[in-house]
């Protein structure tokens, strides 16, 4: 059995801990927020490449999922960083 | 000259159709999660006070049950595109038990999402609180909504694989149903943080 799946699902573990323990200590600052937003798009395209299959899928098909999280997660990023 | 080509897949897996599906709620999400983060501009104070009374291990946990439960749904789907004619009702049982982890995983998240919302509720708060929670009762509970239909999906392809129901020329409604899973995983991926950490 191919081992990538058990490794994704540990990368995603880590990275849901790491965003959790950023909220429960309180450190969520400014700037670690980018990198909340940055580790949330990296998730979420593991989910779809492995999760979903779309790595073996037509370019077109992959990149609707991971053009969608791109404009949600930077348009996230604008409102949060742009001055009111 | 050699060439390595690696062949792709024409469409993705599962039916259309579901597809169709994915792509508009990733639409209706979208208009939701901007909403949420564009409204949280003009009120940070409300946003960032509300969002105290939210419980981040419970929402920790719950987006590791739905990564695992994810995990589990395409262990399953491993087992249905190793299947051969000779040995198919070996993997309809195999996937079978990734199926019935996956859905303990479903319910355990709606276990907990039940017992969040009625301790929110307990307090007295509902859509026309304040603005945090407007969106936060749309976002979670529309989200609940999409959990709840797809254990319901898994559950009914996890009876099929009980009688042995998909073959290696047919389980295109196995792929179906996993699809609608890993979208429903997500979409609270992009939840988690915006709604429970980001202040």
């Amino acid at each position: 059995m191919k081992k990538y799946l058990e490794y994704v699902w540990v990368i995603l573990i880590v990275l849901t801990v790491f965003a959790f323990l950023l909220g429960y200590l309180k450190y969520v600052s400014t700037a670690l927020v980018a990198v909340l937003l940055i580790t949330t798009f990296l998730k979420g395209a593991l989910v779809t490449d492995y999760f979903m299959g779309l790595k073996d899928v037509k370019l077109k098909y992959r990149l609707i999922p991971i053009i969608w999280l791109l404009v949600v997660i930077s348009l996230i990023a604008v409102a949060y960083y742009l001055p009111v | 000259m050699s060439k390595s080509i690696t062949l792709k897949e024409k469409y993705p897996p599962g039916d259309f159709a579901i597809w169709i599906i994915i792509y508009v709620e990733f639409i209706t999400f979208a208009l939701l999660f901007l909403g949420y983060a564009f409204s949280r501009r003009l009120d940070v104070e409300l946003f960032n006070g509300s969002q105290e009374i939210l419980s981040q291990t419970s929402g920790f946990i719950n987006t590791f049950i739905l990564i695992t439960s994810s995990y589990f749904v395409v262990k399953a789907v491993q087992n249905m595109k190793s299947m051969t004619k000779e040995n198919y009702k070996e993997f309809n049982t195999k996937a079978s038990r990734w199926l019935l982890f996956a859905i303990m995983c479903g319910v355990a998240f709606l276990v907990i999402k039940v017992t969040e919302f009625s301790h929110i509720f307990g307090l007295g708060i509902n859509l026309s609180t304040n603005k945090f929670f407007m969106f936060y009762l749309l976002l979670t509970v529309f989200h609940f909504l999409h959990v709840l239909l797809g254990s319901g999906i898994l559950f009914i392809i996890y009876k099929k694989t009980r009688i042995y129901g998909y073959t290696p020329d047919d389980y295109k409604g196995f792929e179906t149903g996993a699809s609608y899973w890993h979208m429903v995983d997500l979409l609270w991926i992009v939840l988690f943080p915006l709604v429970y950490i980001i202040r």
